[in-house]
C-alpha cells in the first residue's frame, strides 16, 4: 500500500438480484483513491461505475450486496474495513459525510425538494459536528458563499426548485464539503447541466482538491472529462477495469482495445470534418447472458481464440512511472496492440 | 394567501349556480309533487281536483319553471331553503337540529380514518415484504372490499347483542345528554366508519410513502450518515404527507356518502338519516338543501387542499 | 423484505446462477409478473369460480330463487336447504347463486358503460383540447363534486327504482373518474414525438388519438374498469340497503342482505345475511386483487 492511499478497494465482487435473476455488476474490481488526486472511472452506462461509488458509501440498494472484496478506508488514525460493516450501522454513518462525502448525477432529484437549501447542509453539520444550531447556519452561509454561491445569507433559505442547475449542484458540493471529508465521490456530477456551467463545477472540484488536499473519485462516460480532470483513470467494461493507470499513461498509450476504441470515438475539437471517427460495433452484452471469456470479445477487433474462453488477467505494460501508479490491462493481446 | 383564497371563492360562485339549477331541475323530473305526498291516500279520494289546485296554487307548483327557480335561489340567498313537505318546519331548522350529529360522528371518523391510516400505512410502507406489511395489506383488502353497512351489523351484532357492552343505536339515552354520557353511543357508528375509511388511507399512504423512499434525496439523505429513522421519517415522510393530506381533503365525500349509510345502520339522527328519509317520501326541500349543502362541502374542502398543499409543499406557488 | 431472508434469496439465487440453472425467462414480462403475483392468482380462481356458479345455478341447486316456501320459514342451515331459508322460505344458497348473476351485471355492465362513454370522450377530448374538453371537463367536475350516493339517490327518485335505470345511473355517475383517468394518460402520451410525426403526416385526430394513442393507455383503463367493477357492486348493496336499489323482488346480493334491517333476523338467524356479506366481501376482494396484479403487472418500475 502507498503512503497516500485513503481508499484502497480490492477484488470487489457485487451482485444484484432482479427478475429472479443473479447480475454480477461488479466482478473483481481493484483500485485506490489517492490523497490530492483525482481518480476517473470511466465507461458506457451499465458498465459498474455508479455500482463501485455506491458500494463505498455502502448506498447499494436492497437487492444488491458486496458478495467478496475489500474496502478499506485509510483514515488518519484508524483503518475501517468497510466491507464489514454493517450498512446504516453507526459507524458507517460516522465515515459518511464526515470522511467521505457524496454528491450525485441530477442535483434536482438528490436534494429533497421541501427542506430549505439551508436545512439540509445544516443537517449534515449538525450530525457529525459539535455546532451550536447558530454556528452551524453561519458554517452553511460560509460554506454556500465558499462554493460561489451569490448572496449565500439570502439563498440559505431558498428551496432547491429556486435555485438554477448549476447553483444547485454548488449547493450539493456545499453539502458535501461540510465536515472537510477526505474523500469526495462524484457520481456524473455534471451530466444533467450545461457545457458552460460543467466547467464551471469542475473548475470548483480542481480548487477544492488543491486546497484541501482531498481525494476525489469522479464517475463519468466522458473521455473529455478524463482528459481535463483525472490524475489516474480506470476504464470499466460490463463490471471489470480492462486499463488503468495515470492519465498519461491512459491516455497517450491505450494498451486496451476498448480504450482505444472509446477514445477513437470522441471527435476532437479544432480538427473538423476531417477527423475519422470509429463507433464502437455491436451493443454491450446482455448482464444476465455474458460472453464466456473477455467481455469485450464480441466487439473487439483484436479477439483472437483464447479470447472467446478465458478473461484476461491483469498485466502490467508500462512500468516506467514506478511502482505507485503501474500501467495495468486486461487483454490477452495488449503487445501486438501497442505496436499497431 | 388571502387573494389566492378570495379568486377560489370567486370561482366557486357559477359552480354553485349551475349546480343549483341542475338540483332544481333534477327534483322537477321527480314523480309526483308535493301535494301528492302531502294527503294522505285515503283522504286523496275524499278531495276535489279543486281543491288540489288551489293548494298546488298556493304552494307556488303552478308557476313557470324558470320563475320558481328564481324565487327558490332568492330565497336559498338569503338563507331560507323553505319547509319540510313532511313536518312543515323550516329546513333550516331542521339542518341546524341534525347537523350537530352528523359533525360529530364525521368527525370523529374522519380522525380515526386519518390517524389510524396514515399511521397504518407508514408502518406498512417502512417494513416492505415483512410479515406487518403482508398482515396490513390484507386487512386493508378486506377493509375495502366489505360493505360498510354489513361491517355495522356485524358490529352490532358482536358488541351489542353478543357482549352488550354497547346501547344499540340513536345519539343518545333520554336524561343523559352531556358528551361523555353520550359516548358509549357514538363509539360503535364512530369506528365502523372510521375504519371503514382507514383502510383507503392506509393502502394510499403506504404507496405514497414507498414512492418517496425510492427517490434520490432519501440516497443524499443517507449519504450524509444521518441515523436511518431520520432518513425516513423526515426526508420520507415528510414529502409524502402532501399527496395524503390531498387525498383526505378528496375523501369527504365519501365520508359524507359513508356517514348516510352509517346513520341508518345506528339509526344516528343526523342528517344523512333525514336525507334518506327525505328520499323515500319524496321531501322535496329537505332533499334540495341537503344536495346543496354537500356538494358546498365538497367544494369548500377542495379549496382547503389547495391551501394545505400549498402550505405543505414549498414547490406549489400560490397563483 | 428482513434482512435475515432477504439474504437467504440471494445465496440460493447465487446458487443456482453458479449452477448455470437460472435462465432469463422469454415469457412476456406482464404475463411473467402476473403469474408470480399470489394475490391476482388467488383473485382470478375466486372471481372465476363465484362467476361460473352464478352462471351455472339451475346445475347446482333445484330450488327457485323466488320459489316460496311458507312451512319452512328461516330454518337454519342444513335439511335440504344447504344455507337454510329466509323468512319466506326462500332458499338462501339459490338466492345467492342467483343474486350473483344480477350483481355482476350491474357490476361490470356499469363498469364497461362507464369505460365506453369516459374513455372514449378522454380519448378524444384529452388529445384535441379545446372547448370540447373544457366543456366536459367542467361537467365531470360537477357531477363529482356530488358525494356519489346522494346523486345516485336523487337521480334513482327521478328516474324510478329498476334494473336497467340502476345500471343507467351508475353509467351516468361513473363515466366522470374514467373521463379524468382517460384524459391525464392522453395529455401525457400526447407529448411524446411521434403524435407530432403522425399529425406532419396530416393523419385526422379521429385516428391519432383512438388508433394510435388510446392503445398505450390500455392497461390503466382496463385496472380502472376492474376496480369500477368492484365498486359498483359495493354501491348497488349500500342502495339495496337504503331500499332504493333494484326491486326487491329481483334477487341481487344487496336484497338478500338488505333483510338484515330487521333486528330479530340480525339477531338471531344469521344464515340470511352472513354468507352472502361474505360473498359479497371475497368477490369485491377478487376483483380488487386482480386490479391491482395487472396495475403491478403493468407498471415497469416495478422489479419482478
Amino acid at each position: 500500500m502507498k503512503q497516500d492511499t485513503i481508499v484502497e478497494v480490492k477484488d470487489l465482487c457485487v451482485n444484484f438480484y432482479t427478475n429472479q435473476r443473479c447480475n454480477r455488476a461488479l466482478r473483481n474490481v481493484s483500485f485506490s483513491i489517492r490523497k490530492a488526486r483525482t481518480l476517473c472511472i470511466v465507461g458506457e452506462s451499465g458498465c459498474g461505475k455508479s455500482v463501485t461509488a455506491n458500494s463505498i458509501m455502502q448506498l447499494l440498494p436492497d437487492l444488491g450486496r458486496i458478495e467478496s472484496g475489500t474496502i478499506t478506508y485509510h483514515g488518519e488514525d484508524e483503518t475501517v474495513h468497510i466491507e464489514k460493516l454493517p450498512r446504516n450501522g453507526r459507524k458507517m454513518r460516522s465515515l459518511r459525510g464526515e470522511h467521505i462525502a457524496m454528491i450525485f448525477q441530477d442535483p434536482m432529484t438528490a436534494l429533497n425538494p421541501v427542506f430549505s437549501v439551508g436545512y439540509q447542509i445544516e443537517e449534515m453539520i449538525r450530525e457529525h459536528l459539535e455546532l451550536s444550531r447558530a454556528r452551524s447556519s453561519e458554517h452553511a452561509v460560509k460554506l454556500l458563499r465558499d462554493m460561489g454561491v451569490p448572496l449565500p445569507e439570502q439563498r440559505v433559505k431558498e428551496f432547491p426548485h429556486q435555485y438554477s442547475g448549476g447553483m444547485r449542484q454548488r449547493a450539493m458540493i456545499a453539502m458535501a464539503m461540510a465536515c472537510a471529508p477526505k474523500v469526495l465521490i462524484a457520481d456524473e456530477p455534471t451530466t444533467a447541466l450545461d457545457v458552460t456551467i460543467q466547467a464551471q463545477i469542475f473548475e470548483l472540484m480542481l480548487a477544492l482538491k488543491e486546497e484541501k488536499q482531498m481525494a476525489i473519485l469522479l464517475i463519468t462516460h466522458d473521455m473529455g472529462v478524463v482528459a481535463e480532470m483525472a490524475d489516474d483513470v480506470a476504464v470499466m467494461y460490463m463490471g471489470n477495469i480492462v486499463e488503468s493507470g495515470t492519465a498519461e499513461q491512459v491516455m497517450s498509450s491505450p494498451s486496451h482495445p476498448y480504450t482505444r476504441a472509446l477514445l477513437d470515438s470522441i471527435p476532437v475539437l479544432g480538427r473538423g470534418k476531417a477527423q475519422n471517427l470509429e463507433p464502437i460495433r455491436g451493443t454491450t452484452p446482455d448482464p444476465y447472458n455474458r460472453p464466456e471469456g473477455c467481455q469485450f470479445e464480441p466487439r473487439c477487433d483484436y479477439a483472437t481464440e483464447i479470447c472467446r474462453h478465458q478473461m484476461p488477467p491483469e498485466e502490467f505494460v508500462d512500468t516506467s512511472a514506478g511502482d505507485d501508479t503501474p500501467h495495468m490491462v486486461r487483454c490477452f493481446n495488449c503487445k501486438e496492440l501497442t505496436h499497431v | 394567501m388571502i387573494p389566492f383564497i378570495i379568486r377560489k371563492v370567486l370561482v366557486l360562485i357559477p359552480m354553485l349556480f349551475v349546480i343549483s339549477f341542475l338540483i332544481f331541475l333534477g327534483i322537477e323530473l321527480m314523480p309526483g309533487d308535493a301535494v301528492d305526498f302531502m294527503i294522505p291516500p285515503d283522504a286523496l279520494a275524499t278531495i276535489s281536483q279543486a281543491e288540489l289546485d288551489v293548494l298546488r296554487a298556493e304552494l307556488g307548483l303552478d308557476d313557470p319553471f324558470l320563475a320558481r327557480y328564481g324565487n327558490w335561489i332568492g330565497q336559498v340567498m338569503k338563507g331560507d331553503f323553505g319547509y319540510s313537505l313532511q313536518s312543515g318546519v323550516s329546513v333550516r331548522d331542521l339542518l341546524a337540529q341534525k347537523l350537530p350529529a352528523t359533525i360529530e360522528l364525521s368527525l370523529a371518523a374522519l380522525v380515526i380514518s386519518t390517524l389510524l391510516g396514515s399511521l397504518l400505512g407508514v408502518v406498512s410502507a417502512l417494513n416492505k415484504g415483512r410479515l406487518g406489511d403482508h398482515v396490513l395489506t390484507v386487512a386493508g383488502m378486506i377493509g375495502v372490499a366489505i360493505p360498510q353497512f354489513l361491517f355495522g351489523l356485524v358490529m352490532i351484532v358482536l358488541f351489542v347483542f353478543q357482549m352488550e357492552l354497547l346501547p344499540v343505536g340513536g345519539r343518545m339515552t333520554p336524561g343523559n345528554e352531556a358528551f361523555f354520557q353520550r359516548l358509549d353511543h357514538l363509539i360503535l357508528p364512530a369506528i365502523v366508519l372510521g375504519l371503514s375509511m382507514t383502510a383507503g388511507v392506509m393502502r394510499y399512504s403506504r404507496a405514497s410513502m414507498l414512492d418517496s423512499l425510492s427517490k434520490e434525496y432519501i440516497r443524499t439523505a443517507r449519504s450524509k450518515g444521518i441515523p436511518e429513522w431520520r432518513v425516513n421519517l423526515i426526508h420520507g415522510l415528510r414529502v409524502a404527507m402532501t399527496p395524503v393530506a390531498v387525498l383526505i381533503g378528496f375523501r369527504l365525500p365519501i365520508l359524507i356518502g359513508g356517514s348516510v349509510v352509517i346513520e341508518q345502520v345506528f339509526q344516528w339522527p343526523g342528517v344523512g338519516q333525514m336525507f334518506v328519509a327525505a328520499v323515500r317520501s319524496q321531501n322535496t326541500p329537505v332533499i334540495m338543501m341537503v344536495a346543496f349543502f354537500s356538494v358546498s362541502i365538497v367544494l369548500t374542502a377542495s379549496i382547503l387542499v389547495d391551501i394545505a398543499t400549498a402550505l405543505l409543499d414549498p414547490r406549489v406557488k400560490l397563483s | 423484505m428482513s434482512s435475515k431472508s432477504l439474504q437467504r434469496k440471494m445465496d440460493r439465487l447465487l446458487t443456482l446462477e453458479n449452477q448455470g440453472k437460472l435462465r432469463t425467462s422469454t415469457m412476456n414480462r406482464s404475463v411473467r409478473k402476473l403469474s408470480a403475483n399470489v394475490l391476482a392468482l388467488v383473485g382470478l380462481a375466486l372471481f372465476l369460480l363465484i362467476l361460473m356458479s352464478s352462471l351455472a345455478a339451475p346445475l347446482i341447486s333445484s330450488y327457485e330463487p323466488n320459489a316460496i316456501d311458507l312451512k319452512h320459514r328461516l330454518s337454519p342451515p342444513g335439511e335440504g336447504h344447504l344455507l337454510g331459508t329466509d323468512q319466506i322460505g326462500r332458499d338462501i344458497f339459490t338466492r345467492i347463486l342467483y343474486g350473483g348473476r344480477i350483481s355482476m351485471f350491474v357490476g361490470l355492465g356499469s363498469a364497461i358503460g362507464a369505460a365506453l362513454i369516459g374513455v372514449s370522450l378522454g380519448t378524444y377530448a384529452g388529445y384535441t383540447r379545446g372547448v370540447l374538453d373544457s366543456a366536459v371537463m367542467k361537467l365531470s367536475e360537477i357531477m363529482m363534486s356530488f358525494p356519489q350516493i346522494i346523486l345516485v339517490s336523487i337521480l334513482v327518485t327521478i328516474a324510478g327504482q329498476s334494473l336497467w335505470n340502476l345500471i343507467l345511473i351508475f353509467i351516468l355517475t361513473g363515466w366522470p373518474s374514467m373521463y379524468r383517468m382517460t384524459r391525464s394518460q392522453m395529455l401525457s402520451i400526447r407529448e411524446q414525438e411521434y403524435i407530432q410525426a403522425l399529425q406532419a403526416f396530416g393523419i385526422g385526430s379521429v385516428t391519432i388519438s383512438f388508433k394510435h394513442m388510446l392503445p398505450n393507455a390500455i392497461g390503466p383503463i382496463f385496472v380502472n374498469i376492474t376496480l369500477s367493477t368492484a365498486m359498483f357492486i359495493l354501491q348497488e348493496a349500500a342502495l339495496s340497503f337504503l331500499g332504493l336499489g333494484v326491486p326487491l323482488e329481483q334477487a341481487t346480493w344487496g336484497n338478500i342482505l338488505n333483510v338484515a334491517q330487521d333486528l330479530n333476523i340480525l339477531r338471531n338467524a344469521w344464515w340470511v345475511w352472513l354468507p352472502v356479506g361474505v360473498v359479497i366481501t371475497l368477490f369485491v376482494m377478487s376483483v380488487n386483487f386482480i386490479g391491482d396484479g395487472l396495475r403491478d403487472a403493468a407498471d415497469p418500475t416495478q422489479v419482478g
